[in-house]
Parts: structure tokens; C-alpha cells; sequence
């Protein structure tokens, strides 16, 4: 399959299942809702070392969030729902619970709940007042610049992590160009996060690696400066290789995401230097979620 | 199917315990059996059909027609459809209702929601005394669900309530909020004295200052801008009462007591 001059690999993305949930963070205006919903999604990007992948799905207006103020949507996603847990209660009290003017709700319903406001309430020191609201339970903790208002319990759902595509470029910059226009147009799909620097990898990995300790290791079959060294999957014209990886709460929801990029890497073409786009694919051994590329593209 | 109907066609001198006259009860019974069932009044009892000419065939929708302040126990124990009375009601409206729906159009007695679990009452008039209390001698009051009140409430409204919501669109009598446990009663009109006497937890706001003022067993915690109250005005928009175009607002004096106990109940006014 080609389009506008760019070939589309007949390979798959290979993802695996997560546990996912959206968190509602709003501030008194819009500038800070956003800091703190960028220090909770910081240090998030794989979890392979962060305990989660998070990121910002969509900056809200204050008519779409539950107490009427500038907000930001967050989803967050881990391997298990123990470590989802963990993590949305550790970084909900260090990076929300701080930040000035903040509250912090559920984006998501869902049977299987985990604890959100449940054990920060502790922080108020008895002073703490829960309120139920519409069958929800909320938390107000007394703090310095009034009062943190969280719900009690937000839900959490079956979701898929590690959906990705990979786009081979003449050049670095070309690659970057591209993956940059790709991430704005899938910033725009609900429900997905891109969850590395700026919605880009460059740094894309294989499963396993020589050294015992390491589960991942460098992708070098894309590496282009190990064209001679090892087997590369590259072509002499490509020079660089840049990765967009999605997490999103259902597969037909990565499905229109990775559509939306690739198309808008396509859109660029091989007039800009996009010679093929590629996946990730670890030949059945990273997950059970497949995304192959020419049926997203048909 | 239309609502099951009973219009009272006596003048009742003694109370008539209408506990059997639930949805829960009635499901799946004929009009005859239901003719048949004895209410308790006073001392003895009747039938039914002695005290209420009886129509409709829907149990879910049960109505009382010229129904009177000697009507107790309406609703006891109900968890599913809905009652509509036509007149005053007496006692023990709604006790320990769970998850149905209760509508009056005129006064009620005593104990109006007394013990309530969920669901909702509306009463379009007056409660009397102990909206939302516990029975004497016991500790909790309503749990959960909501009672809307258009007119006024009597004395010790929200007396041991535990939880839910009592929205009073007309005035509170004296010793509102009194013993509170949990929960939130919200007033449109004025409030009695006493205001929160042995309150614990639970919020009460009000959108101005009771004339008869705050007792000194309330401490202001000055003025604050509190995030939860636009969700609180929110889950109003939904329900038939003035509450639901009531401007919502997040900016309050907070007063915190009764300090005589352990203090943590809060009395939030407008400002």
C-alpha cells in the first residue's frame, strides 16, 4: 500500500491489555489547572519504568467539568489495577492535592472503582468533611488556600497500551515534522493518550536485550546508524526513525487514532522526505492487541 | 392502568395506621383483597373498603384523595414506586422509605421522612416537627434520599440525621439542624432559634443570616469561596422544587460548632 508516496508496511502494532481511568483537574483558571495536570502526567511516559503511562487527553471548558471551572481531562494507565491504584493515589496527592486552587474528580464510571480522594482525606487530619452529592461521594481537606474538593472513588476499565506506528524519513527534521503534525491531529481523538515527550519516541525498543537486567533494549533493527551492523529493516535513504506511541481506553479507539496520524504523515508525503511507515511489531510476543497498518489505512 | 386510588370517604376521629397501603404491600393484589386488608385505628381496627372507596388497578401508583392529618404511616417501608396525596397527612410520612417517591400536596404531621433511607418526598406545604429525625429513643435519623418541603418546617428539623438532603424552600422552626449527625438541610427562608444545638457534622446553608442570629455555640471561620456548592446547586437543576433556579453561589461565611460537642458541624450563609 502506498499514499501520496509513502509506503504502509503489511505489518501490526502490537498492544497489551492495561488498566485505565480519566481524572477530571480543575483550578481557578485554565493555567493552572493545566500545571497540575502536567505534573501529575510527568514521569509518565512508560511503564516500563514509571509505574504508568499518562498523559492530557483534552483541555476542558468549564461548562464540561463538575464544579464549573477551567479544567483538563487526564487518562492514566498501568498493567494491573493495584498498581493503577498506586499510582493515581501517590501522584493525586503530590501533584494535585499541592497545586494551588485545584480539585480533582472522575472523567470515568465504571463498576470496578479505585480509590481517588478515599485516603488523601487523611491528609485533613480529622478536619476533613465528606459530602455525598448525587449518589458521589466527595472529600473537602482543609488546606492552606481553602479547601481540596476530590471525589471519593473513580472507575477504572479494561484498556489497551503500546499502540504505535513508526515513520521513516529521509532526515531527522522530516521525521520530527511529521510525527509533530501526526500528534496534533490525534490529540484531537477521545480517549487516547500519546504518552512520550510530546506525543514522540525516538528511542522506540525492542522486547528483551543481551544484558540480563534489561527488559527492553534498543530497536536496532531501526536504528540508522547500525544499517551495517546489524539486520536492519531500513532502506539506504532512510537517515531517521521517529515512534508515536498511543494508549487508549478501547482498541477501536487507538484504531482511529493511529488512522488520524498516519493520514496526517501521509498528507506530508514523500515530497517531504516520509518514505514508509512501520509498527512495532515483536512478532507475537508483547501482546494480544494487533493493529495492522493496511486495514487501519483500507 | 391508572393509579391505584383511595379516596377517604369518612371523617376519621381516630388516627388510621395506613402501613399496609404500600406498593410493596399491594403488588400483585386484586381490589378485593385489598378491600379486605384491617387498618389499625385507634384501639381496633376496619377494612379497608370501610374507610376508602377504592379505583385504579397500578399498585406502582398508589394516590390518597381527601386524605387528612389522620392519615399516619403512609409510606412506611416503601422501596419502590410512588405515592401521591391529595390533602394533609398525618405522622410517620415516609418512614423508613427506601428508594421510592412520596408527592403531598398539602400539610404534613409529625416525623415527616423520619428514618428515610432514599428515595424522595415533596411535601407542597408544611412539615411539622422532626423532618428527617430518628423515633424517639434512637439515634439516627434519615440516611440518604431527599425531602423538599415548599412551605415551612416545624421545631428540630434534621433532629440525628444521618445523612440526604432536606431542602426548605420556606422558613425552619427552632432547633434546626439540633443533634445532627451528618448531612445537609438547606433553607431559603428564615431559620428559629437554637440553629445547629448539638450539632456534629453536617452542613446547613442558609441564604441569609437567621434573624434570630447564630448561637454562641458557633464560631465564625470567616468568609471562603468553597468548590463543593456549584455541585451541590447542580444536583438541584434536576428536582421540581424553587432550589433548581436558584442562583448558585460558592461564596459564604462559615460557622463551625456546636462547640459545646465535638464542633465539626458547619452553618454556611450567603454572603
Amino acid at each position: 500500500m502506498i499514499i501520496n508516496g509513502v509506503t504502509i508496511d503489511e505489518t501490526f502494532a502490537e498492544a497489551f491489555p492495561m488498566k485505565g481511568t480519566r481524572l477530571i483537574i480543575t483550578a481557578l483558571n485554565a493555567k493552572w489547572a493545566m500545571i497540575s495536570a502536567q505534573t501529575f502526567t510527568g514521569f509518565a511516559t512508560s511503564v516500563i519504568a514509571c509505574g504508568c503511562e499518562a498523559g492530557i487527553e483534552k483541555v476542558l471548558d468549564p461548562s464540561e467539568t463538575p464544579d464549573g471551572r477551567p479544567g483538563v481531562s487526564i487518562l492514566i494507565f498501568a498493567m494491573g489495577g493495584k498498581s493503577l491504584a498506586k499510582q493515581v493515589e501517590t501522584r493525586s496527592g503530590q501533584c494535585v492535592l499541592t497545586s494551588p486552587t485545584s480539585a480533582l474528580f472522575s472523567g470515568l464510571e465504571s463498576e470496578t472503582e479505585i480509590a481517588l480522594g478515599q485516603n488523601l482525606r487523611f491528609f485533613g487530619d480529622g478536619f476533613q468533611i465528606s459530602k455525598m452529592i448525587d449518589g458521589k461521594r466527595y472529600w473537602r481537606i482543609p488546606v492552606m488556600d481553602g479547601e481540596f474538593l476530590t471525589q471519593e472513588k473513580t472507575g477504572v476499565q479494561a484498556s489497551v497500551g503500546g499502540g504505535n506506528f513508526l515513520v521513516l524519513a529521509e532526515s531527522q527534521a522530516q521525521a520530527l515534522a511529521a510525527c509533530e503534525a501526526a500528534v496534533v491531529e490525534m490529540k484531537k481523538c477521545p480517549n487516547v493518550i500519546m504518552p512520550f515527550p510530546g506525543g514522540v519516541v525516538r528511542s522506540g525498543s525492542k522486547v528483551g536485550s543481551k544484558f540480563k537486567a534489561l527488559n527492553a533494549s534498543t530497536n536496532d533493527a531501526f536504528c540508522p546508524t547500525l544499517k551495517g551492523q546489524t539486520k536492519s529493516d531500513l532502506s539506504p535513504e532512510v537517515e531517521s526513525v521517529m515512534e508515536i506511541v498511543i494508549d487508549g481506553l478501547t482498541k477501536e479507539d487507538i484504531d482511529v487514532a493511529m488512522r488520524v496520524g498516519i493520514q496526517a504523515v501521509c498528507d506530508l508525503g514523500a515530497a517531504n522526505g516520509i518514505r514508509r511507515i512501520s509498527a512495532g511489531n515483536y512478532g507475537g510476543k508483547l501482546g494480544p492487541f494487533h493493529f495492522h497498518l493496511q486495514e487501519i489505512m483500507a | 392502568m391508572s393509579a391505584l386510588t383511595f379516596t377517604l370517604t369518612t371523617s376519621a376521629k381516630q388516627r388510621i395506621d395506613c402501613s399496609p397501603l404500600t406498593t410493596d404491600l399491594l403488588a400483585d393484589k386484586s381490589l378485593a383483597d385489598i378491600a379486605a386488608i384491617e387498618l389499625v385505628i385507634g384501639n381496633s381496627s376496619e377494612r379497608v373498603d370501610s374507610l376508602f372507596e377504592l379505583s385504579g388497578d397500578d399498585a406502582t401508583d398508589i394516590k390518597f384523595v381527601n386524605s387528612t392529618d389522620k392519615l399516619d404511616f403512609i409510606g412506611r417501608n416503601m422501596t419502590s414506586g410512588k405515592i401521591s396525596i391529595e390533602g394533609n397527612v398525618g405522622g410517620y410520612l415516609g418512614l423508613f422509605l427506601e428508594g421510592a417517591e412520596i408527592e403531598v400536596t398539602g400539610d404534613t404531621g409529625i416525623y415527616t421522612a423520619c428514618e428515610m433511607k432514599s428515595g424522595q418526598i415533596k411535601i407542597n406545604g408544611n412539615a411539622g416537627d422532626f423532618v428527617g429525625g430518628a423515633r424517639p429513643g434512637y439515634k439516627n435519623g434519615m440516611t440518604g434520599g431527599t425531602v423538599i418541603v415548599t412551605g415551612n418546617t416545624g421545631d428540630r428539623t434534621g433532629d440525628h440525621m444521618r445523612r440526604g438532603t432536606i431542602l426548605i424552600e420556606g422558613n425552619a422552626g427552632d432547633y434546626c439542624a439540633g443533634r445532627m449527625i451528618s448531612g445537609t438541610i438547606a433553607v431559603l427562608g428564615d431559620v428559629g432559634a437554637h440553629l445547629g444545638y448539638g450539632m456534629k457534622r453536617g452542613t446547613v446553608l442558609l441564604t441569609q443570616t437567621p434573624s434570630t442570629g447564630l448561637g454562641a455555640n458557633f464560631n465564625d471561620c470567616g468568609s471562603h469561596t468553597l468548590a463543593f456548592l456549584p455541585l451541590l446547586f447542580n444536583s438541584f437543576k434536576k428536582l421540581d422544587s424553587k432550589f433548581a433556579s436558584v442562583d448558585s453561589f460558592s461564596r459564604v461565611q462559615r460557622y463551625a460548632g456546636d462547640v459545646g460537642g465535638i464542633g465539626m458541624g458547619e452553618i454556611l450563609v450567603k454572603i
